[in-house]
């Protein structure tokens, strides 16, 4: 708990000491925030200091989506945009820690594919969406490959990266013990590169929404990016900025899945000092 | 305790690499000769980096590419011909306790089951009973070197290497660690071949003493140690303990002021 | 090593400029890089893909000297450019500050945390509507879109790297009694460079996705646009075209971070 003794200014708080409001600080001020930003934007957007044409208000967005959750069409493009998400995550998990696992314990695999692996990375895959709607046509499948796309990178190069850092020691243990290549790879291998592939699955959320975001924004028919388009045609910012809120809600529900994942796979890592739940 | 047998013969062990950034060859083990009988308790001692790891990790088969003869005792039928106990614990943190020290056993292609009941009176025998289902991160630095020890004892090796095992503890903790050493090497039997730099730990633990030169490594002397068993931690203090001390730190400094080294 | 192979370095070659490990990289890089390439061209030749989807490595070559030669990418590359350059400086200035300002003071932390794990997950490309409602659909919008796709990466970074300062640099300032400005300059800045680069890093690549988001969605120019027109004109080999130039610029950007970073991370040592 050392860092959280010292904060960065370098001040020194006391423990022991503290307060009931100095152990909720982070909380009390986090709902201040939250609340504080959001009554100014009410009542700022009421009182016409935020330009409610622009930037809506929030109890406008609460009202158009208690609109939207009515509307039957609504829960159509809420099933595709899911079903484009889990699809393309999937497939990328399916695929990319495998491999990677591979890439990264075969090292000349890894040198082959190194070049392609960099260039790929460091492409925006996005700019891929016009041939992918060329060869696959406007359905789920352009965004699911999207998404894929944007995933799958962002899991196999921690993945790969995490067998190549495995602890020579632990290597020399398992060696020394006579073990065999397969239990030196599911015994050592396997566990210490799992860090690495969950920061991999935590990037992956955010890479396939994104893909399943600008597919439907650029090219779709049915979506909850398609709506938040549509939205926007109409200048009803309301709706649009309900259907953002609808991602950061997948993309949030995501992150905290992945954490409890992390929380389950790392029981044998010490809680870190300082921080917090 | 000293049997007919010879546990391990090295004759003629040479030992050098490439370095990777100069690409200058450096010879780490000029030549090591040595034979140390079944039973026998030896401590390999000598400047940092004199090679004194490698050639265990030699002997250990972590390196091969060297000259020489390395020759070890045939393993028994459950057993194993040596096992390494490493520096820092080496323990895999993603496992508990119980499943580390069966892990060689594990490796040798026994049941999980059979291998943490083999493992268990082992665990008890270093005394971490109570504390099987424990992480590694949960124990404190001597009682990971306790289940560092165990791991090694499980596989049933004919020698037993010991790399610096201590050398990471503070030094309360370190001594008692080789009063519990000897304890547990009363019980178990083995030969030991044990690495480290400190002296005292070396003399207070061992039969035999070899001092190694500052590299590239050979063996300098070979000094008996005629301290009567079983010792207790004051026998440190014994003039003939500090005239043995005294005699293995002239010749390790002389090879430091050798080397231009400044005192350790 | 044997001794026989301790004989090795005087065998080598007499410039010793390339030594075993990174030639046997370079040849399985080598291989793989000619057998995809190969494969690809091959399975185009042989009508085993359709041309219009794949397109084929000597097609988009074709398509490149084409179009370089008669200029015609080159106003894209700099619209592109501009709204890249403009939007990622912005981010930069801004999201340094930002950083610096969230990691030192531990209230605003408190304040602005709910608020960054949100837009932490969310994807904001989803927001590129909005701005286009709000800003038009000229310059301003796509700098807007690059900024905000990556100040937060670079704000994150930062705010992490003000914090990875060890407490004990700090404690060894105070004992000299160093001043807040001493601390700052001497512990906190230098400890949160390496992350600031990273933060650098991560950016470009977000900008870059922002630049061909926007320019998709509402443009007449830009690399993105060429890459979204000559999809729709099933010109594939220049979409692919487009696509490269794009991944060379991530490649060469990336690359740049990488010399400051290694300038700055001198002190470090090399792990091998």
């Amino acid at each position: 708990m050392s860092r959280s003794l010292n904060d960065a200014s370098g001040r020194r708080v006391r423990p022991g000491r503290l307060g009931w409001f100095d152990s909720h600080a982070r909380l009390l001020y986090g709902l201040f925030g939250i609340v504080g930003f959001l009554v100014f934007w009410e009542f700022g957007s009421r009182a016409g200091i935020v330009s409610e044409y622009f930037f809506s208000r929030p109890t406008a967005i609460i009202e158009a989506g208690i609109v939207e959750v009515q509307i039957p069409r609504f829960w159509v493009d809420v099933q595709a945009s899911l079903t484009e998400f889990i699809a393309g995550y999937g497939l990328a998990i399916v695929l990319a820690i495998p491999l990677g696992l591979l890439a990264g314990w075969y090292r000349r695999v890894q040198y082959a594919l190194d070049p392609w692996l960099n260039f790929l990375n460091s492409l925006p895959r996005i700019a891929l969406l016009p041939v992918i709607v060329i060869a696959v046509g406007l359905g789920l499948a352009s965004k699911i490959l999207v998404a894929f796309l944007g995933a799958f990178f962002a899991i196999i190069i921690p993945t790969i990266q995490g067998v190549r850092t495995v602890d020579r020691r632990y290597l020399d243990v398992a060696t020394s013990f006579g073990a065999s290549r397969r239990r030196v790879f599911l015994t050592v291998v396997a566990p210490s590169t799992v860090p690495f592939i969950v920061t991999g699955l935590r990037l992956g959320i955010a890479r396939a929404l994104i893909g399943v975001v600008t597919g439907e924004l650029y090219a779709a028919t049915v979506g909850l990016g398609v709506m938040i388009k549509f939205a926007s045609d109409a200048l009803q910012t309301d709706r649009l900025l309900f259907g953002v809120l609808l991602f950061t809600l997948t993309g949030l529900v995501g992150v905290e899945g992945i954490r409890r994942l992390e929380k389950y796979f790392q029981r044998w890592r010490p809680i870190k000092a300082g921080a917090n739940p | 305790m000293t049997g007919t047998r010879t546990a391990l013969q090295a004759r003629g062990v040479r030992f050098g690499y490439v370095d990777p950034t100069s690409s200058e060859v450096l010879l780490a083990i000029e030549r090591i000769d040595l034979e140390i009988p079944e039973g026998q308790f030896v401590s390999l001692v000598g400047p940092s980096g004199c090679g004194k790891s490698t050639f265990l990790k030699i002997v250990n088969g972590l390196l091969s590419n060297h000259e020489g003869e390395i020759e070890l005792l045939a393993p028994k039928a459950k057993g194993s011909a040596h096992a390494m106990v490493f520096q820092d614990a080496a323990l895999f943190p993603w496992y508990s306790v119980l499943s580390n020290v069966s892990y060689g056993l594990m490796c040798q292609g026994m049941s999980k089951k059979e291998a943490q009941a083999r493992a268990m009176p082992l665990i008890k025998m270093v005394g971490l009973a109570g504390f099987e289902s424990k992480y590694p991160y949960q124990l404190s630095g001597g009682m990971q070197q306790r289940a560092n020890l165990a791991r090694a004892l499980t596989v049933d090796p004919e020698i037993l290497l010991m790399d610096e095992p201590f050398a990471a503890l503070d030094a309360q903790t370190r001594e008692l660690m080789q009063a519990e050493l000897l304890r547990i090497w009363a019980q178990a039997r083995k030969t030991v071949l044990f690495i480290t730099h400190q002296i005292d730990e070396a003399i207070y633990l061992s039969d035999r003493v070899l001092v190694m030169s500052a590299r590239p490594g050979r063996i300098l002397a070979d000094i008996p140690v005629d301290l009567p068993r079983p010792r207790e931690l004051h026998i440190k203090r014994t003039p003939e303990f500090v005239a043995l001390a005294d005699r293995i730190w002239e010749l390790i400094a002389t090879q430091l002021h050798a080397h231009g080294q400044p005192g350790a | 090593m044997t001794l026989g192979s301790l004989a090795r370095p005087a065998n080598r070659s007499p410039l010793g400029l390339l030594g075993w490990r990174p030639s046997e990289r370079l040849v399985f890089g080598l291989i793989g890089f000619v057998v995809v390439l190969g494969a690809w061209e091959a399975a185009s030749q042989l009508k085993l893909v359709k041309k219009v989807v794949l397109s084929s490595p000597s097609l988009i070559w074709d398509a490149a000297i084409t179009d370089i030669s008669s200029g015609v990418i080159f106003p894209h590359i700099a619209v592109s450019g501009t709204e890249y350059v403009l939007g990622l400086g912005l981010a930069l200035l801004v999201g340094v500050l930002l950083g610096l300002s969230i990691g030192l003071f531990r209230r605003l932390n408190y304040l602005l945390d709910p608020w960054l794990s949100a837009l932490y997950a969310t994807p904001t490309v989803a927001l590129v509507p909005l701005i286009i409602i709000i800003f038009g659909i000229g310059l301003e919008a796509k700098v807007v879109v690059v900024f905000i796709e990556s100040i937060f990466v670079i704000t994150v970074s930062v705010m992490a790297g003000v914090r990875a300062a060890d407490a004990v640099y700090h404690d060894v300032a105070q004992s000299f009694r160093a001043s807040g400005w001493m601390r700052f300059r001497t512990v906190t800045l230098p400890a949160s460079t390496p992350y600031l680069l990273t933060g650098v890093r991560l950016g470009t690549g977000r900008g870059i996705v922002g630049v061909v988001v926007a320019e998709f969605l509402t443009s007449n120019s830009g690399i993105g646009f060429y890459i979204g027109l000559n999809g729709s004109l099933l010109q594939t080999a220049r979409v692919y075209f487009g696509i490269i130039l794009l991944g060379i610029l991530g490649l060469v950007l990336g690359e740049l971070v990488r010399v400051v970073e290694r300038r700055f991370e001198r002190w470090r040592p090399q792990i091998n």
